[in-house]
């Protein structure tokens, strides 16, 4: 496996592309403050969706087994998954009894965990990932670069010469509103055709059995209500105990992930439609370990908003695919040594540890210092990168560059023995803007 | 061999050991007011327009009835729906499958019109005013479908409706 400094070197060396990554992800987050800045109750809303997850993982069993039960009595079939070869089995069977072999999918990134499209492959039955940007990567035989954009990683002009060989747009056409109607009319034969449709879950309520899916596109739903049979694919973690739980979730959302009011569509999927099948898988893989951690069990409370990739100034300008994970970015690195440690020993050192992450996470996840545990852990069973005396130089290298030091925090300087310089290659071949002069001060008075 | 005895469910659940408990905080009590319910619905990209300019803007459009079928909906040009109220705080529309002709109506057709009689403030007066689940299928739905995928250009009707127009009914 290439580490993540390895190939964030190869990432910058397109410094072009580097720069557009990183602008237009900070934009990202630039619209996530303005909208979340005209809510006064925004840190209420933070607080209160944090307390709901903490109490949701203090009672899980309690409320997985409600919504079990509340579920099943809505006529939805519910199946439990120890790991990603279970679910995926579990989906296989589902589909089996099926006539056709192919199937539509929107975002799942807990079906990306498991590979779940290269299993159902090896079983004869084609996926075809509905959502826009997971369509261009899968024509590309990629994986997501971004949870929220997946294709963030691609210029237009890639996907111009991707949907050239894959759909017949003319060569040279980059030009998003035609690229965007040339899928539409694809896919719109694929959800009319298929007979089975996947889709990941947002929340699910325990009160009343119900779950909620949001998209922007539209494909989850266009998949679901006229598929036959619709599986819908959930960790154990995204529970919610009340329905009203999803004003304070639904409003956080979308403002952090894309700096939207709202997600266009968030669907409440309650009975199944007439005639129709509808199947919840739950999937541990690992989930329950770290619940019982006390240092880790809060990176369960994600709701997979990425506004923590946005902000990271590391996942910026090294891009997604870095991080050889599904989830990529701050929250990624913490969550990937749970489940490999010695596979991911690189990703809690893909960070300055500046905590823009844990500041703008809606359900207060402690992101930063849960890096810093890791490095301390991993560095205890001895299978983290050897720090020398790199922590100095590092310090010195800083210290020289204002913008870095802005960006590296108060972390940075505190535990500077625990960074190793050769993890922070997007430093590289980068030209720093000059900072204004009084920028250190301001952003000093304002911690 | 240790044969396998016990089902992934009791396995999962097994595993799951309560934590230190942690209070509900209750309901969320300090949201505030005052939002513009024209201006969020300009923000997601809906479009208002009066019972008379709705009739020169559509005028072979077709109102929900209960003929319609999923699949000859993907020929519908123009549907016609009733929302069950907005949100002003970020224009979405709450509707419902009883409202409609089909769950993948309001995706599936071209253009979608939602008339609106009701507003309340927030989600969370939107949810006090929809109590337990009246319905097998219901959706919060602000403007039409879209999609940013590509280099993050903002272009409407990915792969549900192209447009949404809001007609306000008293
Ligand atoms: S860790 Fe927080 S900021 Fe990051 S994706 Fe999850 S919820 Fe969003």
């Amino acid at each position: 496996m290439i580490s993540h400094a390895d190939a964030s070197e190869i990432f910058i060396s397109d410094s072009e592309r580097t720069d557009w990554h990183d602008e237009t992800l900070w934009f990202v987050r630039a619209k996530r403050d303005k909208v979340s800045k005209v809510l006064p109750e925004w840190e209420d809303l933070r607080e209160h969706a944090s307390q709901i997850k903490d109490h949701t993982l203090a009672n899980l069993g309690e409320y997985l087994r409600a919504f079990e039960a509340k579920a099943q009595a809505n006529g939805i079939h519910v199946h439990w998954a120890a790991d990603a070869a279970e679910h995926n089995a579990i989906v296989h069977g589902i589909i089996a009894s099926q006539s056709s072999k192919v199937l539509v999918k929107s975002k799942s990134m807990l079906t990306e965990e498991c590979h779940l499209n290269d299993y159902l492959a090896s079983k004869g039955i084609e996926v075809v990932d509905t959502d826009l940007g997971e369509r261009i990567v899968q024509f590309r035989n990629e994986v997501p670069s971004h949870i929220v954009l997946p294709a963030i990683h691609l210029k237009k002009e890639d996907v111009g010469e991707t949907f050239h060989q894959h759909l017949g747009t003319p060569k040279g056409n980059k030009d998003p509103q035609f690229l965007t109607e040339a899928a539409r009319q694809h896919l719109r034969g694929h959800f009319l055709a298929s007979e089975v449709a996947i889709t990941g879950v947002n929340f699910a309520v325990a009160e009343t059995g119900e779950f909620v899916v949001c998209t922007n596109e539209g494909n989850a739903d266009m998949g679901a209500h006229l598929a036959k049979v619709h599986i819908a694919c959930m960790g154990i973690e995204k529970i919610i105990p009340k329905r009203e739980d999803l004003a304070v979730f639904l409003r956080l959302l979308a403002r952090s992930a894309t700096g939207q009011l709202i997600t266009t569509y968030s669907s409440h999927f309650h009975l199944p439609r007439e005639g129709q099948e509808v199947h919840i898988v739950f999937l541990d893989n690992g989930r329950t370990r770290q619940l019982a951690d006390s240092k880790y069990k809060n990176s369960l409370k994600c709701i997979r908003c990425a506004a923590c990739f946005n902000t990271c100034p590391v996942y910026r300008r090294s891009g997604g695919h870095s991080y050889h994970q599904p989830v990529a970015g701050p929250i990624g690195s913490i969550l990937a040594p749970n489940v490999d440690k010695k596979a991911n020993v690189d990703l809690p050192f893909a960070s300055t540890l500046c905590g823009s992450c844990s500041n703008v996470c809606p359900v207060k996840i402690n992101i930063h210092e849960q890096l810093w545990f890791w490095r301390q852990d991993l560095m205890s069973a001895g299978l983290a990168p050897a720090v020398k005396t790199v922590g100095m130089k590092m310090m010195a290298f800083v210290l020289a560059n204002p913008v870095i030091y802005r960006l590296g925090g108060a972390f940075l300087r505190r535990f500077s023995g625990l960074l190793n310089n050769r993890l922070n290659p997007w430093y590289k071949q980068r030209e720093m803007p000059v900072a204004p002069k009084d920028s250190f001060q301001e952003w000093y008075k304002k911690r | 061999m240790v044969q396998k005895t016990m089902s992934s469910r009791d396995q999962i659940l097994g595993k799951i050991e309560p934590l230190e408990p942690v209070q509900y905080p209750g309901a969320f009590t300090k949201a505030s007011e005052g939002f513009d319910f024209m201006a969020s619905l300009a923000v997601v990209g809906a479009r208002v327009v009066s019972p008379s300019e709705l009739e020169e803007l559509f005028p072979g459009r077709r109102r929900f009835d209960k003929t319609m079928d999923g699949l000859s909906l993907a020929d519908v040009e123009v549907l016609e729906i009733d929302g069950e109220f907005g949100v002003a705080e970020n224009g979405a529309i709450w509707l419902t499958e009883e409202a409609m002709p089909h769950r993948v109506a309001p995706f599936i057709c071209q253009h979608l019109v939602i008339n609106v009689t009701e507003i309340v403030p927030t989600m969370h007066a939107a949810y006090a005013r929809l109590g337990g689940v009246k319905s097998g299928f219901g959706l919060f739905l602000a403007g039409p479908s879209k999609t940013a995928d590509i280099e993050q250009s903002l272009v409407v009707g990915a792969h549900g409706a192209r447009s949404l127009t809001i007609v306000i009914r008293s």
